[in-house]
């Protein structure tokens, strides 16, 4: 027993060494994992159920007040409905977008590449300077949009009462019509992302093996349809599972947009009041902490649990079809 | 063949869409603010020379300004002079466009300041990560302690956090520690990058165990292996995580608004283009374009020049 322990002692003082250099090498990162993301996590949910605020010599627990204004107040009923509109317009749209350009620069080959990388600038620009780019496009008077769209006035397209009303009592005011500020937000989200969805589909078709279109063929599978449903489709369930996530919660952040053009208030009539500038507007600009801080952790709890969901789908390795 | 040509012609018209904004973005940073009030001169402008009314009432000449000028028009009275030098300062203040937009973006608003910002926080940002990720990286992934299943459990955790979720609670604690308006708030939240380490774990697992044994053979350090032996095989790794960070962060807007609040000396790029924004009265969209045009252009071209590699590094997240 003796001469074993003695033969084990220096592989023990070894692996005691190598230990404590692991632990010292991973200790900053430890450190401020646990101080930057863990601690105001633990903050956001603790002050969601005070009214503090800064500056503030005291503060009281108010409970669930915070939550419970936040599901019976009008404002927070449309806080709800502008960030929900946002990514249930944009997540898919920009996904079969992304899918589709995918598909169509993919077939094109070499010629395609040009494609993609046009389609790819968005990604790449800084938002807040395209977003006020859109701004300018879709000035009521000067914009380029709505000059473009009078172009068609005095021709047969007027048929169509879209161009017909335009013509007759002027096109829309896109921002300053309640009607129409969401949709635009979305239509700039949609803009902006698409690219980077191609990207990751185009990824995942060069992965795709060609013997498994001749398979299909041979099984009878002779239109592109049938191609597309039975091979690229379930080919391509693990990107589409990661791209809807990442978009997603892309969506959810969305802010730049907003911010620019509506620096008070979320829009005409708050029909942009999304949450991320809800955040922002209670909990920096008014310094209403606990509320801002109740919309963070209901933030986080929608985004955990996509992401969740996203992990659980891969993990059971998902092909759809 | 006439399918291709569809195809082709559905792509174009997406293109057409996709790069309108820019179009328009570099085009009114061309132009005077007459050609585009009213839509005109094609992509460039006409170049007019044109002038610059807040140059000419700056430089209003006065009584000592005409005293002064008397000896160069020796036939002339006061108002005579008077009217010869308003001709001089208005041929002064009478330029081409492009350059009165690209002038006004860089002398109205602190323009280089607020660039160098930019380059000063993004490249701080990726430093930092880089030193803080890097090392934890390798302990989980080559190096066997009690407790790494549990550190790495943290870090998948950690994952599921975004940080613009948290800027409110971030800021509350920065705004207690009297760190607001300072470069360490800009840079303090993305110091930890966890998807850094994930992505470099994942990375490091790959290097072969023999290399890092001969190291130690060779009387290394484990500190110094990371430096010296791991950061060189993973410069590939690195650098698609530099494209990706930096271009996530030179092109932040959230997280800077709320920290920076007033003080111009720390804006960054896009809080200079939003403040240039602000006290716009409508006549400034030129220079105002300008200003997009010169905070955009930097990444625009990068991604132009090395097209593959920035695409992997934007599309690292895919890689999980």
């Amino acid at each position: 027993m003796a001469v074993l322990d003695a033969d084990l002692q220096p592989l023990r003082k070894e692996e005691n060494r190598q230990a404590r250099t692991a632990w010292g090498l991973a200790a900053p990162a430890l450190a401020l994992m646990i101080l930057i993301l863990l601690v105001p996590v633990c903050v956001a949910i603790v002050l969601s159920f005070s009214n503090y605020a800064l500056g503030n010599p005291g503060f009281d627990w108010v409970g669930v007040q915070n939550y419970e204004r936040l599901f019976t107040r009008s404002t927070y009923e449309k806080m709800f409905i502008a960030t929900f509109t946002y990514v249930v317009t944009v997540v898919p749209i920009s996904v079969g977008l992304g899918l589709g350009a995918a598909m169509l620069v993919h077939s094109l080959g070499r010629i395609g590449d040009i494609y993609k990388t046009i389609y790819f600038l968005p990604v790449m620009a800084t938002l807040l300077a395209m977003a006020i780019a859109w701004e300018f496009m879709l000035h009521p008077t000067i914009g380029m949009v709505n000059r473009t769209l009078a172009m068609a006035c005095g021709t047969w397209m007027e048929a169509i009462a879209f161009f017909g009303n335009g013509c007759a009592d002027g096109f829309p005011l896109w921002l300053r019509d309640r009607d129409y500020a969401i949709w635009v937000v979305c239509f700039i989200g949609i803009w902006q992302g698409f690219g980077f969805n191609m990207v990751l589909y185009l990824a995942g078709l060069t992965s795709v093996h060609r013997e498994l279109y001749h398979a299909a063929e041979m099984d009878g599978a002779r239109s592109a349809w049938e191609r597309f449903r039975l091979v690229t489709w379930p080919a391509l369930g693990p990107t589409t599972v990661f791209v809807v996530t990442i978009s997603c919660i892309r969506a959810f952040q969305v802010f730049d947009t907003i911010e620019a053009f509506w620096p008070q208030g979320g829009g005409p009539n708050k029909s942009a009041y999304v949450m991320m500038f809800a955040i922002f507007e209670k909990g920096v600009q008014q310094n209403l902490i606990g509320i801002g801080s109740a919309i963070t952790v209901l933030f986080l709890v929608f985004v955990m649990f996509l992401t969740l969901i996203q992990r659980w789908l891969v993990e059971r390795k998902v092909h759809y079809g | 063949m006439t399918r291709d040509w569809l195809k082709h012609l559905v792509l174009i018209f997406g293109a057409i869409i996709v790069l309108a904004p820019f179009y328009m973005m570099v085009s009114y940073s061309f132009k005077s603010p007459g050609e585009i009030d009213r839509g005109e001169g094609g992509f460039f402008g006409r170049q007019e020379m044109m002038i610059d009314p807040r140059c000419v009432a700056l430089r209003q000449p006065d009584r000592a300004d005409i005293e002064a000028a008397r000896s160069r028009f020796p036939n002339e009275d006061d108002a005579g002079v008077q009217e010869a030098l308003l001709t001089e300062t208005t041929a002064a203040c009478a330029m081409r466009p492009v350059v009165f937009n690209y002038t006004k973006a860089f002398t109205e608003a602190p323009l280089i300041r607020y660039l160098l910002n930019g380059v000063v926080v993004t490249v701080s940002i990726f430093l930092i990560q880089i030193v803080v990720a890097l090392p934890a990286a390798y302990a989980l992934a080559k190096l066997k302690f009690w407790g790494r299943e549990a550190v790495f459990g943290l870090v998948l955790f950690c994952l599921l956090i975004p940080v613009h979720a948290i800027a409110l609670p971030l800021y509350i604690m920065l705004a207690k520690l009297g760190l607001t308006n300072t470069y360490a708030a800009l840079v303090l939240p993305w110091t930890i990058s966890v998807f850094g380490i994930f992505l470099m774990r994942q990375f490091f697992m790959t290097v072969p165990d023999d290399l890092i044994d001969a190291a130690r053979m060779d009387g290394m350090s484990e500190f110094a292996i990371v430096w010296r032996v791991m950061l060189p095989t993973a410069i590939p790794a690195l650098l698609a995580f530099a494209i990706f960070s930096i271009v996530a962060h030179w092109n932040d807007y959230f997280w800077p608004r709320i920290v920076v609040t007033g003080n111009r000396d720390l804006f960054t790029p896009p809080l200079g283009l939003r403040e240039f924004k602000g006290d716009g009265d409508g006549s400034f969209f030129g220079p105002m374009m300008a200003t997009a045009t010169v905070i955009v252009t930097p990444l625009i071209v990068a991604f132009l020049i090395a097209q593959r590699r920035f695409i992997e590094g934007i599309t690292l997240s895919g890689m999980k």
